[in-house]
Parts: C-alpha cells; structure tokens; sequence
C-alpha cells in the first residue's frame, strides 16, 4: 500500500516503533500519532525508580519532541480516541473531532486489570501503569507509612522494592491466579513469598478480602477472612488487560485484545494492533496470545508498520524474556492466560 | 383528551395541558423512531423518558403505570429484561458516556411505588367471543391481558402446574424473585382470565378440540425442545441438558453437579447455568462460547455479576467432542477464529484446524439453544413439524388458528415476546369483529424546557447495589443479587436521562443569525445548512452543512445529535427556539375503531 495517512493510536513503544517504521520505509507517508496521555513517549519500567526518587521524570523520556519533528511524526497527545468508524475509516475523538485515515495501527496498550470481585473497591485502591499514576503515588507515598500490596504480578516486585526503600513497611496479599504475565503456581508463589520477607515484607495469607473501607483520610482499614489491618495505602497490582473497550461496538472483533492474525492483521483492510492491545493467533503455538513487555510491544509495532506498508512479516513466536528481575528468574516470553 | 389511556404521556404532571395534538402522519413515525432511540428500541415501545421524568417528579405510581400500560409487568421487567433501549440509549454515544441504567430506573418504580397502588385499565365492554390461549409464558399473559380487556372471553391453558412460563421454570429465583412474580401475573389474570394449569394441549385436549370450543386459538407455547451439539459423546452421563437443568431446580429437583463444570453456551440460559451450578456446589465453573464475550447477548450486568461470583468466561472456542470412559471427563474444543458479524446480529466463527485441546470436566451443561416443541395441530408446519404462524398477522394456514411469542419465532427474550404476544392478541380481536380497539400516534405537546442541569450529564451511571459474593451462596443460594435502587440512587439515575423525546426547533422566520446557539452548544447539534433534504415519507432525512455564509439558508437543530441540555433556548436573544413534547403513545379507540 502507498500509505498516504497512517494514524496510530497509542504512544507508547509499539506505537513509536511503527511510527519510525513507517517513516524509515514510506518516506512520503503522513503519520499521525494520537495518544490520551498529555507528554511524551516516557519509559514504563522506570515508573517504580521514579517513584523511589533514584530517577528524575527526565529521565524517563525517550525522544525529545525535535526527534517527531525532523521525522514529520504529527504528535497529538491529551487526545484520547473514543470510537473508530471502519465505514467511513475515521477516527472518532473525545473532543468531537473526526480524523481521517487511509491506514491505521492501534497500539493503546493495557490497562491494570482489578478482578471483578474487588472491583466494588476500586476508588481505594491505586494502581501503576502510567506517570501520573506514579506521581499520585509520590505524593501518597510522603504521607503515609505503610502500603499493602494485593495481587502480586511482576511489576508490583519492583514497586515494593521501591516502597521499602522509602523506608515504609510493606504488607503483601499474594492473589492466587494474579501472577502476570507468567502463571502463578505454588512453587512460585513460595518462591516470589520467601523472598519478599527476606527483604522485610510482611506476606499475609488469606483467601477472600471482604471489606476496605476508607478509615481517614490517609489510611484503609482492611478486612480479610483471616484478620484485620490498616494501612496507608492500598495497590492492586494484577497485572494490565488490553485498553480496548472503546473498540467493542465498532465491528472489530475483540476478546482479551484485539484480535489479528499472526500478520497482526485486522479483519479490516489497512488496519493493524500490534503491543500490548493485541491478541494474536499463532499458528506455531496453536493459541492466541496477548504480549507483555516493553521489547515485544516494540517488535510488534515494528511488525505491523512493515505489513502494513506490504510486508508479509510475521510475529515472532520466542522473543527475549522481558522482565530484567535481578533476584527472580522467570521467563515471560509470552503469557496466554489471564 | 377523552379518549385517551388515562396515563398517557403523563412525565411531566406538574405542567399544564396545553395545544394537544395526535398524528399518525408517517413522518412524525420517523421522527420519533430516529430521535427518541430507547422507546424505538423497546420491542414493546415503552414510553422510556417519560416514566424516567415520572420518576424524577417522584411520582412513582405513575412511573409504574407508563411502564405497565405496554409491557404489563415492570416488576419483572426491571430485573430480567435483555435492554435494547439501553444498547441504543443517546447517553451511551461515543463521546457521551454511558448509557443511562433505563431498566434499574424501571425497577424503582415498582419497588418504590405506593404499597396500595391502584391500576388503571381501559376496559372495553364484553365482546361476546371465546379465545383459548395456549401458554401461560409472557407472550401467552400478554395476549390474555389484552384480549380480556378488549372484552373477549379468554381461557389460559397451561401445561406446567404453575404460570409463567420461563419466567418462572427458567430465570433463576436469584435474578427474579417468586412473590413479585407471582404478584404480577395475578395483576393480569384478575382481568376474568380462567387459567387452567396442568393441561397440555396435544395431549389432554386436542387443537381441533379447541378449535371447535372457542372462537380462536393462539400458540404461545415457548421454545422446550433443546438444541444438541451433535458431537461424540453427548449422551456420556454428566452431560446435561441446559433446560432441564434450570427446570428441575425450579421445580425443586436440583439435579448433582460435579467439581469442575464446563457450560457450552452463549444466552441467557448458559449464564444461568453456569451461576446455578454454583450454588449446587460446583467449585470451578467456566462459561465456554465460540465467539467473544463482546458478542454476548446478555446484559452487560449479568456478565459482571457473573465474573464476580468466580465463574470464568473462556472465549474462542468450539467443543469438538466430549471425552470420557464410562462418564464425562472433559471436553475437546479448537479454537475459533472470529469473522464478520452477520445480519443475525451473531459473529461468524471459523473453528481453526490444528489447534484443538482438552479441557477436563465433571460435569458438562450444554446450553445452546432450543427450538418449539411440535404440538399435533392442522395446518402447515415448518422443516421440524411445528405449525407455522406468520411473523406479522400471527395467523397460520388454519383459520381462527394463530401463534405468537417464541413459538413462532424461536427463543427471543422476555420483552420480544410479550410484545408480540400483544401484538397477536390486537389482531385477533380485529380479525373476530373488523373493528380496531388500539392505536398508536404521535402526541405533541408544547412543553418547557425542563429545570435538567447542563451539570447532571456527567452523573456517573449509578451501579445497582448487589449482595456482597460472600452471601451469595450461604446460607440462601436463592437470595436475589441486585438489591435495588434506594430513592435516592434511582432519582440520580433518572436526572441523567437527557429526555430525548423533547424536540427543540428554531423559527427560522424570527432567527437573526446571531450564532449564540451554536457557540453554547454542547456538541455538533446546531448546524448551518444549505438545504434540508425530506424523504418520501416527508421526514427530514438530511442536512447539507454549509460553512460558507452566502449558501446558509438556516440553522437547523439536528435532534438526533441534540442532547437536550436547554442552552441554546435560555441564549437565544430573539426567543425563536420553541420546545415540544414528542411521544409515541397507544391510545385505546373507544367503542373500537374501523378496521
Ligand atoms: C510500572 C510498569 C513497569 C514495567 N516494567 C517493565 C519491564 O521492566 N520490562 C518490560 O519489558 N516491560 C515492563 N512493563 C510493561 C511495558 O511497559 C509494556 O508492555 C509496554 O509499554 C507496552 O507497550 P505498548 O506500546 O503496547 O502500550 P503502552 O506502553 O501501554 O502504550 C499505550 C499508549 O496508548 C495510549 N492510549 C490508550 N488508549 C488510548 C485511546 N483510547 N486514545 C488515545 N490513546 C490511547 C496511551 O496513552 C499510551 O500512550 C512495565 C509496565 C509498567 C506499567
Ligand atoms: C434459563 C433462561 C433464562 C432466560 N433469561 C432471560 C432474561 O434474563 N431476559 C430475557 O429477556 N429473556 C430471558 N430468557 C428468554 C425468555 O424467558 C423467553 O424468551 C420468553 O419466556 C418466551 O416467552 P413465551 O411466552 O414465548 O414462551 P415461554 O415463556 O416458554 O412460555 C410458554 C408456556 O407454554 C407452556 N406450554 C408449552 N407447551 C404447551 C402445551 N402443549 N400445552 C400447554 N402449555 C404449553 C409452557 O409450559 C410455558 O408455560 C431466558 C430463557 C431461559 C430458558
Ligand atoms: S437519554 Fe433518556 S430519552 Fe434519551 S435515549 Fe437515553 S433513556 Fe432514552
């Protein structure tokens, strides 16, 4: 295809990675790209650094804006999509305006993913996934001194690294099937549980949460089947789920992700997912799967950029282990289960 | 206003009655079928903004009644209906947010309403003719409803011991509790309808039988036949029947459930399976459908509820066979690969070669599906023996013979039913005398703009309060989930809905161009148009936008993109944009109509 506008949603490595795909191979190409969140392609694993205060948000940025600039990479950012008409190949945004375009590749990510029985607790409970969720972390983290942990996927590991060098204490409630992206067994979880209280962590074992309540302004009371506590703070770390919702009604098909062959190919002609959001067929592991990982969003952005442009490269199968944990050894290739 | 039902239209009770005019101008059909979305929607047609605006009044009788006069049981409704308003609600477009809880709002009509509520009904005097009908479901309620209160003679006959059809051997007693059930059938059968339970026609009495006994018959005898998989293994023990899983607990026989279960299914039924099993005991329970969780038909709400109570929804899959020796041990699926949606509304799947997999099981609950149980009748049936009715008169090829609900039409859902269940008894009172008894037009009314707050269209959709998982299955597996809306929460839900059957127009003979009303504008809902383009039926089909001022031959409010926030009224210098009220309504003709 002689790509006259791509847009890409998203800004995070797949969608940056297929951006300068794009641009490297389809020097003519306009290319848009449309993210919700306000600022720059920043670093997702440094969050928790930041949030020990070993890094400062500077460093976090990958490009400077100039890098978008001499590319001629339109950047629209504070601007989420909200709908995606393959009629009339729009893009729908929350502020009413229509974008149109002739190629589209959706990279929006994920999400955290609250299991649905604790989702009644959701306004006390924080999460991580993006800045200014480690910005509202920073500041919650000056006033309080202890925080629980509830779930336990692997970047809730760095985070307690991060708490506890802050000097708080650090509860943790290991989730039985939360360990993301790879399976949670028992094996794992007495390693991941004997580990954490080596370096201090108090691990509470319990089946059920019944009951959070907001007991003051800077602090949750927490009752399990097994006892009661109150802490600062409470995260939920059960890793993310693809950020695809906004996408149920437009005629994609979507389960987990979005669903695309091992092409990262749509049912829609010119349109691609590639990152996090998606969920793709491989015929090699005779499964879907969605990835997770800062390398493989960025193979996959690389991936749908070349297809798009008339590429018939497909989706690796057995890319690096993502997680770099110095103290835990698992390999997270790719996830398949939620 | 004489002839009109008493609570017709009646949201705004506060306001005087003023330059009342019904229409059954085809555009005026139009107008309401693209601007007030939900009512559109409602296979029954019920008048959604106007009980919602009831509500807010705190009129919750008259909320109640908007809601009984068409679909008959807002009780039940409001706990069990499938939605379709909701899918279409404007409140729900992309950039606007969510669409309004429409049937919780239902539901807090009828538990708020006064204890000693009295219900109106427009009574025709006695016609002089007999009409059996067949089922006692919501299709067969609804026709005995409304034929006994055109005045004919009517006789219910069912082959269970009690009435209601799947309400009552189907829906779970933890989504739709009995009393209130029960409650709302005795509401229709005090009309003078004699109810016979325990009789099942085809085998205790003969159709031609009846033929020769009354002066009609209707069909409305459900859907009881399961669909099988047709795949090896099926009639393995453990292998159970969705249907009669759900019948026997109803009727008090809960049939054993192993550890783990698997529910091959997709509607309601595989839902309230899979739910059930739970509270038989089942510790892992998964849901498996062919297509994606996205492509469901049961509400949004269900699946929640459903995901919170622990039970796991595995999409993408198609057994293939069921495994096991001498019983059930698990079941072999592939995966599928989803295609385009059909013009069923279902997606098309491809199961793909080479990925199949077994998945283990104790128990495995199929819930695909069921058709109509053929019942021995003249007249002409379809491929499997059952007598075919036509989709819109409800007549078959025997005269004075007709069928209606999912009988004729295979499973629908609660409202679908009972709409044609209405629908089947209008023409059968036509067909026995030639005249019409009921109508629907357009009513337009002058109205105000309501005192609805630019503020309260960013309400947050207000979750219905439920029964914390704990107590769900402990110590009464049949406690109802949803708790209702206490007033309070149903008056903030009801301040949401925009109330889209008020229509704003400009005059454009008065209207000095001054563009305030596009600059208050919420959205793109005021536009300059070189031209309106009106379709045969006379209703405006298009406008051609303009940005150039030269070709702007007016300004036009698109009610189909109006939210019906009010500002441009109260800026608008010269007073040139006036407000009605737009509703489709049923009117009973008195003393019946022509034909
Ligand atoms: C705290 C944390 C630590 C992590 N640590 C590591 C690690 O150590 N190693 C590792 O490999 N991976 C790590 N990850 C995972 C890794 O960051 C992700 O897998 C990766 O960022 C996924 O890239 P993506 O491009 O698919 O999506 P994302 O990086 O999630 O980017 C999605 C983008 O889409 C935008 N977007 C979403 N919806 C919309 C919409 N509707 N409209 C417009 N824009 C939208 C978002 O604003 C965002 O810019 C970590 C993640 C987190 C949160
Ligand atoms: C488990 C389950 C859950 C459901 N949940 C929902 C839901 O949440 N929301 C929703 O909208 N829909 C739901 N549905 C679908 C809905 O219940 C049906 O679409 C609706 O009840 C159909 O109404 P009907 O009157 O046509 O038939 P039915 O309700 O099936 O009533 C038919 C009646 O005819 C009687 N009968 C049958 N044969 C004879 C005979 N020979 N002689 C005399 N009587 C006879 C039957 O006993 C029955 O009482 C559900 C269905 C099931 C099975
Ligand atoms: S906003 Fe109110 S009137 Fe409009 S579609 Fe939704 S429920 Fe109906």
């Amino acid at each position: 295809m002689t790509a006259r506008h791509v847009v890409i949603i998203g800004n995070g490595p797949a969608a940056n990675e297929a951006a300068i795909s794009l641009r490297t191979q389809a020097p003519d190409a306009r290319i848009t790209i449309i993210s919700k969140e306000p600022i720059r392609y920043y670093k997702p694993h440094l969050l928790p650094d930041l949030i020990a205060g070993k890094v400062s948000e500077q460093d976090l940025y990958v490009n400077p804006l100039e890098f978008y600039k001499e590319n001629d990479i339109r950047l629209r950012l504070g601007q989420e999509v909200v709908h995606v008409s393959f009629a009339t190949n729009e893009v729908v945004m929350e502020h009413k305006e229509v974008v149109r375009f002739d190629g589209l590749i959706i990279a929006t990510g994920g999400k955290p993913r609250i299991p649905e029985p604790l989702q009644v607790f959701e306004d006390l409970m924080l999460s991580l996934k993006t800045l200014s969720d480690a910005k509202v972390w920073k500041e919650r983290l000056r006033w309080v001194d202890s925080v629980l942990i509830v779930g336990g996927d692997l970047t809730s590991l760095s985070f307690t690294k991060a708490v506890l060098s802050l000097g708080k204490k650090v509860y943790f409630i290991l989730h039985g099937d939360s360990f993301w992206p790879v399976r949670f067994n028992e094996e794992l979880s007495s390693e991941v549980s004997q580990r954490l209280s080596d370096r201090g962590v108090e691990v509470i074992s319990c089946r059920k949460i019944l009951r959070l309540v907001m007991a003051s302004e800077d602090s949750v009371e927490v009752e399990t089947d097994g006892r009661k506590l109150r802490v600062g703070a409470i995260g939920a770390f059960f890793g993310l789920v693809p950020d695809v919702k906004f996408l149920a009604r437009s005629g994609l098909a979507i389960e987990r992700g979005i669903v695309v062959d091992e092409f990262l190919r749509t049912r829609f002609e010119g349109v691609y997912a590639a990152g996090d959001c998606a969920q793709v067929y491989h015929p090699k592991l005779r499964d879907y799967w969605v990835s997770i990982g800062y390398r493989n969003a960025r193979n996959l952005g690389r991936v749908a950029a070349l297809n798009l442009l008339g590429g018939q490269e497909s989706a690796e199968t057995a890319p690096a282990g993502i997680f770099q944990l110095d103290d835990i050894s698992v390999n997270t290739s790719w996830w398949t289960e939620f | 206003m004489s002839n009109n039902i008493h609570h017709e239209g009646s949201g705004d009770l506060t306001e005087p009655a003023k330059n009342i005019i019904y229409s059954t101008d085809p555009a005026d059909f139009h107008y309401v079928s693209v601007n007030v979305p939900c009512q559109s929607a409602c296979p029954a047609q019920t008048n959604v903004p106007a009980y919602i605006r009831a509500l807010y009044e705190g009129w919750y009788g008259d909320s109640y009644d908007l809601n009984r006069i068409v679909n008959l049981m807002p009780g039940v409704l409001g706990r069990i209906c499938s939605r379709p308003c909701e899918q279409k609600c404007r409140h729900g477009e992309h950039e606007l947010g969510r669409a309004v809880n429409i049937c919780h709002v239902k539901r807090a009509a009828s538990d708020h309403k006064d204890v000693n509520h009295v219900l109106l009904e427009p009574l025709f005097p006695p016609l002089g003719k007999k009409v059996c009908v067949v089922g006692s479901g919501p299709a067969g309620l609804a026709a005995a409803h409304d034929l006994s209160a055109t005045g004919a003679h009517v006789t219910l006959l069912e082959a269970l011991d009690e009435p209601g059809g799947m309400l009552r051997y189907g829906i779970p007693e933890f989504r739709l509790p009995r009393d209130i059930l029960t409650t709302e059938i005795e509401s229709i059968l005090r009309l003078g309808i004699t109810l016979k339970t325990g009789v099942r026609v085809g085998a205790d009495v003969s159709v031609e039988q009846l033929l020769s006994d009354y002066d009609a018959v209707l069909i409305a005898a459900g859907c009881y036949t399961s669909k099988q998989l047709e795949i090896p293994g099926e009639h393995l023990p453990g292998v159970l029947s969705g249907l009669d899983f759900v019948m026997q607990i109803a009727s008090g026989h809960s049939p054993e459930v192993g550890e783990r279960v698997l529910v091959l299914g997709a509607g309601f039924t595989a839902f309230d399976c899979a739910r059930s099993a739970l509270r038989l005991g089942a510790e892992d329970v998964s849901i498996c459908i062919r297509a994606t969780e996205h492509d469901l038909r049961v509400t949004e709400d269900e699946i929640y509820e459903t995901k919170r109570e622990g039970i796991r929804i595995k999409g993408l899959i198609a057994a293939n066979r069921v495994v096991g020796q001498m019983t059930v041990e698990g079941v072999e699926f592939s995966r599928t690969e989803p295609r385009e949606v059909l013009s069923s509304g279902r997606r098309r799947i491809i199961p793909i070669p080479g990925s199949e997999f077994i998945e283990p099981a104790d128990t495995v609950i199929v819930a695909i599906g069921q058709g109509a149980e053929p019942i021995p009748s003249p007249g002409k049936k379809n491929e499997r023996g059952v007598l075919e009715g036509d989709p819109k008169t409800f007549r078959t090829s025997v005269p004075r013979l007709y069928a209606t609900g999912d009988f004729n039409t295979g499973p629908t859902t609660v409202i679908e039913s009972l709409a044609a269940g209405r629908k089947a008894a209008e023409r059968i009172a036509e067909d026995l005398t030639g005249k019409k008894f009921r109508e629907w037009s357009i009513r337009i009314q002058d109205a105000k703009i309501t005192d609805r707050q630019r503020s309260w269209d960013f309400i947050p959709r207000q979750e219905m309060p439920s029964v914390p998982i704990e107590n769900r299955l402990n110590p009464c597996p049949t406690v109802e989930i949803e708790i209702g809306y206490p007033k309070g929460q149903a008056l903030e839900e009801s301040k949401r809905c925009y109330l889209c059957y008020l229509h704003y127009e400009i005059d454009i003979s008065k209207c000095i161009y001054c563009r305030l009303c596009i600059d208050s504008a919420p959205r793109d809902c005021i536009k300059l148009v070189s031209e309106v383009i009106v379709g045969r039926d006379g209703a405006i089909q298009e406008l051609v936008e303009t940005s150039d001022w030269r070709n702007v031959s007016a300004v036009v409010i698109d009610n189909s993109r109006c939210i019906r926030c009010g500002e441009c009224v109260r800026v608008c210098p010269v007073d040139c944009i006036s407000v009605s009220k737009v509703e489709l309504v049923e009117r009973a003709l008195q003393g019946g109509g022509e034909s």
